[in-house]
């Protein structure tokens, strides 16, 4: 430990340890499998980790190790205590006997933080579920022509032809900078498996100290310092909500950032933390932008509207592929497999085109005609009935396969658990119930959602639909309420929110329209995903502001 | 140990029987492609046209005889619109938005980029646009399938702008098409061309093949990789732990060149990649040569 601990704005170093009996410690350990906590020791054990992770081992040229109640006695090399663990591999067991000997044994003076963000990573690689990721869109913004504009509206250049660059060390150099000296951060990056992108870990610490200080419960033979606020506020400080992920995708100006899926049930317990860790999150997403920036070069962060548990949807939707703006039925413009590539060649002279169902003549009538032939067919050998519900079923598929596409498959990988939209269309006017707005409102506080339900039905079969599929529950039909607009009394408006959720939101879609359950010529867009978003306003059928163009 | 040696032969029969069903099973799906090319190939021959004129006049058996001209017609223009997009890099073609919300009642019009890489034609870029602008004949992109790496947003800005509103007074902007086509075009082709070099170069290096050349020399370079979403940077890894960045143009010339060895900057190493080379296919040939 350093004789002084100054005030600093440097990051906090990966070798710091922190103190095994710290809670934040114990629940990252205990948090894991036995399985990858094992496997997670053992690469802690690897030669290249040793200067970040080094564990306690028996000097070579010390006697006898004397300590008889040392239950966990020190190794005497790397490779002793790798087979160890090895053996408890083997062996089966539970999760305590591991983070026992962790923690009081071969780790007992602290483990790292690199350790630590370790574990952490390996908990996310194990439940990829448990983070909800929000995407954002990197975008240049104009370069100021006079000083006095420099203080001015961010204005984006769209017709800038640069594509942001990404330089992981000079990012977080920047990003460095942009941290307040009173907090301290540790970084980690990772590259997880199988994903083609690069993760940032950030561990926040509410310390104005980069050494030992920082992350110590209890100041060991400095009880002027331990007794007031630094080590309450070291053992507030560690949280898991303190720590951010943020996701930079291969060749793709798009960020993710993290935020705890469990954050809204923190709220509930300890709604000051969840407060400091939502600004500090703000703080996050403010420094970014300006960590990508270089002089000349302004970026900001935009919104996109999306935000999921999946990363691998996210990576579909907002990567480096082709789907990023060929969503839903336009996918099929967007396959890059063997069959899609053979098909869509020119020097394929066969005429195999895939052209999507429905959106040219000739294939809709080859559909229809070989239905009509099928049904001939079996209506010689079956009842009429059940030949029209075959013509049916296929006519549901073809309609499904050519809003969908290849994409929203139940097997996919690429499910998002939720879809937000509230629906902005004006009332129709030819019903029969005039809408006066406080009149109407007064009804509907004794009516508890019911009228509106009723009324919406008759505009699109969207809802009543929605109503009866248990896997698109929850509908929330906000409050109705007139809106005072332009066009007078015609445009008056009812809040209507949907809400989606399930495992595959679309999937779960496809496979309405292919049970004939929801018509699929009928159905609007937004309800194939491929307009990229799970929040948006949808107006005259479309999600506003020309989603899904990727422009 | 006598089970055994009944099974085993039993076992054999088996598999022998099944690799036999997809031998052909294979067969037939060959014979079948090739039957599908010979008709192809028959229907939209010149005689077989002719055949089916002059045995239109008479109009015996119209229905098949429809259905057959009706095939061959189809036939040909795709033929024809292979032909098109085999010579013609652009391609324009007709989509309908199966949304029934969509804008100008789904009419979508479609751009197709054929582009070649590795004497391959590549799955085709698409650009589809539509008119979504009320009162105005102005295009916007609608969906595509370009990757992020190409700049297709600030392209589209440029050259297919949004109508400017009534209360502005800046000059109504143009929106140029063929231009738009023609710039993104390029864009995509660059692209392709410098992923291709970057390729031509790890072959060159050694780095593609198993047991390349990369043994031979002294010290061999470990990795050749494209440091950028836009392939305009080029990481070169050597197996001392040498690392270089080489900055290259659209076009695929050579802006810079920095080699980081243990003792900071190592213009030796630059001098030997790529001396004087001015453009990055003469390093790829450089390398090939040494």
């Amino acid at each position: 430990m350093a004789r002084l601990s100054l005030p600093t704005t440097a990051r906090l170093s990966s070798t710091l340890r922190v103190d095994p009996t710290n809670i934040t410690v114990i629940k990252a350990l205990n948090r894991l499998s036995r399985p990858s906590l094992l496997s997670l020791v053992l690469d802690w054990l690897d030669e290249r980790n040793q200067s970040l992770c080094p564990p306690l081992l028996r000097r070579p040229d010390a006697e006898e190790y004397e300590d008889e109640d040392d239950f966990y006695p020190p190794a005497q090399s790397l490779s002793e205590l790798r087979e160890l663990y090895e053996a408890m591999q083997l062996r089966k067991g539970g999760r305590r006997e591991v983070v026992d000997r962790v923690l009081e044994g071969d780790w007992r003076y602290g483990l790292s933080l690199y350790q630590l963000a370790m574990a952490d990573l390996q908990y996310l690689y194990d439940h990829p579920g448990s983070l909800k990721w929000t995407a954002y869109r990197i975008q240049r913004l104009q370069t100021p022509g006079h000083e006095d504009d420099a203080e001015g509206p961010e204005i984006a250049d769209k017709e800038s032809i640069t594509v942001p660059r990404f330089h992981p060390s000079t990012f977080l150099q920047n990003l460095q900078a942009e941290v307040l000296p009173d907090v301290k951060a540790h970084y980690n990056f990772d590259r997880p498996k199988g994903m083609p992108l690069l993760l940032l870990r950030i561990f926040i610490i509410d310390s104005p100290y980069n050494t030992d200080l920082a992350v110590s419960t209890r100041h060991r033979g400095r009880p002027g310092l331990a007794s007031s606020g630094s080590s309450s506020s070291a053992t507030t400080s560690f949280d898991a909500s303190r720590t951010i992920y943020i996701a930079f995708p291969d060749a793709s100006p798009h960020i993710y950032i993290s935020k705890s899926a469990n954050a809204a049930t923190a709220s509930s317990t300890a709604g000051g933390a969840a407060g400091e860790a939502k600004s500090l999150r703000a703080l996050v997403v403010e420094g970014v932008p300006k960590a990508l920036s270089r002089p000349r070069e302004r970026y900001a962060l935009k919104g996109t509207g999306l935000s999921t548990k999946n990363l691998g949807a996210m990576l579909a939707v907002k990567g480096a592929g082709r789907a990023n703006a060929a969503g839903g039925g336009w996918s099929v413009y967007a396959g890059t497999e063997t069959a899609d590539l053979k098909a869509d060649n020119p020097l394929q002279t066969l005429k195999t085109l895939p052209t999507p169902p429905l959106s040219d003549a000739s294939s809709a009538n080859d559909d229809t005609a070989e239905n009509t032939d099928y049904g001939r067919k079996r209506r010689r050998l079956v009842d009429p009935d059940e030949a029209e519900d075959e013509k049916q079923q296929k006519r549901a598929r073809a309609a499904a396969q050519a809003r969908f596409g290849d994409a929203a498959k139940v097997d996919d990988g690429k499910g998002v658990e939720r879809l937000d939209v509230a629906i902005e269309d004006p009332f129709p006017t030819d019903t029969a119930i005039p809408p006066p707005d406080g009149d109407y409102d007064a009804r509907r506080g004794a009516g508890a959602g019911e009228p509106s339900r009723r009324k919406s039905k008759g505009r699109k079969s969207i809802l009543d639909l929605s109503l009866s599929q248990e896997d698109l529950e929850d509908v929330s039909n906000e409050r109705g309420r007139g809106r005072a607009n332009e066009e007078g009394e015609e445009s008056w408006a009812p809040r209507v929110r949907l809400s989606f959720h399930g495992s595959h939101v679309f999937a779960g879609l496809r496979q309405l329209v292919e049970a004939g359950i929801v018509d699929g010529e009928r159905m609007p867009g937004w309800m194939t995903g491929e307009e990229g978003v799970t929040a948006g306003a949808v107006r005259h059928g479309r999600i506003k502001g020309f989603r899904g163009s990727g422009v | 140990m006598a089970s055994d040696e009944i099974q085993s032969p039993e076992l054999s029969v088996a598999d022998q029987l099944d690799s036999e069903i997809a031998s052909l099973r294979s067969q037939v799906e060959s014979l079948k492609q090739e039957l599908k090319l010979q008709t192809a190939t028959l229907i939209t021959s010149e005689s077989t046209r002719q055949i089916l004129q002059t045995s239109s006049t008479r109009a015996n058996d119209s229905s098949r005889l429809q259905e057959l001209s009706k095939r061959a017609d189809e036939q040909n223009a795709h033929k024809q619109q292979c032909l098109y997009r085999a010579c013609a890099s652009i391609t324009t073609f007709k989509v309908r938005d199966p949304d029934p919300g969509a804008v100008d009642d789904g009419k979508v019009l479609g751009l197709r980029f054929e582009v070649m890489s590795k004497s391959r034609f590549l799955r085709p870029y698409y650009v589809m646009l539509n008119r979504p602008y009320p009162n105005s004949r102005h295009l916007r992109v609608h969906r595509h399938t370009v990757p992020q790496c190409i700049p297709l947003s600030g392209l589209a800005a440029r050259h297919l702008p949004p109508p400017t509103a009534k209360d502005d007074y800046d000059a109504p902007k143009k929106q140029d098409l063929s231009k738009f086509a023609r710039t993104l075009r390029r864009e995509l082709v660059r692209y392709h061309n410098r992923t291709a070099v970057i390729g031509d170069l790890r072959s060159a290096a050694g780095l593609e093949s198993k047991k390349g050349k990369a043994k031979e020399l002294k010290d061999p370079i470990a990795d050749i990789s494209a440091a950028d979403a836009q392939a305009k940077q080029i990481r070169v890894e050597w197996s001392d732990g040498r690392t270089g960045r080489l900055i290259m143009t659209d076009d695929g010339d050579i802006v810079k060149m920095v080699v980081q060895g243990e003792n900071g900057q190592d213009r030796e190493s630059v001098k030997q990649l790529i001396g004087e080379s001015v453009r990055i296919e003469e390093v790829a040939k450089r390398l090939e040569s040494a």
